[in-house]
């Protein structure tokens, strides 16, 4: 058992889908690339929860750290980011995934439209497969480069003390940053309607 | 409401404070221009009364010495002499007012009150309309969200939300906005109407903003 890891005989199933999900994001790309003329999507990652962070999370959530706790109660072992140029871009992604006949979708939360309070924006999405939840999360590139920075300076913040003046400061990139996203597809909606 | 009175005449200076205090202002009083001026980097006044002929430093350096250090507090200068070459000297330097001794105290409590009010009125720090609000300390639109606006999209949205009950047209914000600056053109308006639409939709607002390219413009709620 622990040389296979938590995730057991799953393992093998759980890469399939992830395959699957990435040919048919792939497959998606290239028909709106023809049909309009350009990529919507600037990079798509994916991954396996790892299994510290994943019996990490088990013990945070009181869970037995075991492959049906972290395949079916925990959400988050199949994870994929979507990164997109535009706001209309992961609104037209999400829109595909949630109309897949693969695909059911189990959750959602548009933290776009609904800003976390320090500033987080991304499209969330839970999506089951054959029994597999997929965790998916959609954003555009300045969510992402957001979302990176605060990731690298939450590490560092407890040492310089004013925690209160950074988590502000933070917050008031993530808006400049939001409204630097709809100033850009303010200005493809002008080039592409002309 | 925190006042600094700069007058080297003590009968005069006493009685004023005196009087400032009896009308629940925080006074600050000093006797000399120099003086005045060390106060004022120090702390930060709603109002300050100055007469112009001081010791040390007279209130017209004082006035000058603020105004090109960019401090734009309201200034009230007290003259002994009624001359006009004073007065518009004053006046030119970015006083806010004068006023002519000798003065009645209910005059001066008048000039003052009408001082700090105009700045209040001119400077709206916060303005509001249905489910938005822009914040002019930090050029933040919220509503649910919030996000920065330039300069150019805070100002253009300060107009609109100064004028909800009727329609504005493109040549007047080309006017009141961009100042007839020569690149601004139709086009940049309705950008920037363009913008402001988007963002409004990203914060989360009902509010909209009615009209078509080179038209007019009005901010609507949702309802309407």
């Amino acid at each position: 058992m622990e040389a296979e890891g938590i995730y057991g005989e799953h393992l093998p199933e759980m890469e399939k889908i992830i395959d699957e999900m990435k040919t048919r994001i792939d497959l998606l790309r290239e028909h709106i690339r023809q049909k309009r003329g350009m990529d919507p999507v600037e990079h798509c990652l994916s991954r396996i929860k790892s299994e510290d962070s994943m019996r990490e999370k088990c013990r945070r959530k009181g869970l037995p750290e075991t492959a049906d706790s972290v395949l079916f109660q925990i959400h988050d072992a199949i994870g994929f980011r979507i990164v997109c140029a535009f706001v209309s871009d992961v609104y037209m992604i999400r829109d595909y995934l949630a109309d897949s006949d693969e695909l059911e979708v189990i959750e959602e939360k548009d933290y776009i439209r609904n800003a976390k309070p320090n500033g987080y924006r991304s499209y969330h999405m839970i999506l089951q497969t054959r029994g597999y939840y997929i965790e998916v999360q959609l954003r555009t590139i300045s969510m992402d480069t957001w979302a990176a920075l605060e990731h690298h300076l939450k590490y560092k913040k407890q040492i310089s003390g004013n925690e209160d003046l950074i988590v502000k400061e933070l917050k008031r990139c993530a808006d400049e940053l939001a409204s630097t996203d709809v100033s850009m597809q303010t200005l493809r909606d002008m080039i592409l309607d002309h | 409401m925190k006042l600094l009175l700069a007058e080297d005449t003590r009968d005069l200076n006493r009685g004023v404070t005196m009087l400032l205090e009896h009308e629940y202002y925080e006074v600050d009083s000093v006797f000399d221009g120099q003086e005045a001026l060390e106060r004022i980097e120090q702390e930060s006044y709603d109002g300050i009364i100055l007469d112009i002929m001081m010791p040390r430093k007279d209130g017209m350096e004082v006035l000058q010495e603020l105004r090109r250090r960019h401090i734009l507090t309201p200034v009230l200068l007290l003259t002994a002499k009624a001359e006009v070459d004073d007065r518009v000297a004053g006046l030119d330097a970015g006083a806010d007012d004068y006023l002519a001794k000798p003065f009645a105290m209910k005059e001066l409590l008048a000039r003052i009150r009408s001082m700090i009010r105009r700045r209040e009125d001119y400077s709206e720090r916060r303005m509001q309309y249905e489910d938005i609000v822009l914040n002019a300390e930090d050029f933040a639109l919220t509503a649910g969200n919030s996000v920065r606006l330039s300069i150019k999209e805070f100002e253009l949205m300060q107009i609109l939300m100064a004028n909800t009950d009727r329609t504005l047209t493109t040549e007047y914000l080309l006017g009141h906005v961009w100042n007839g600056e020569p690149d601004a053109q139709e086009d940049t308006v309705w950008l920037y109407i363009s913008y402001l639409k988007g963002k409004l939709r990203a914060v989360g607002s009902t509010v909209r903003i009615a009209g078509s390219r080179g038209g007019a413009f009005r901010l609507v709620c949702d309802g309407e």
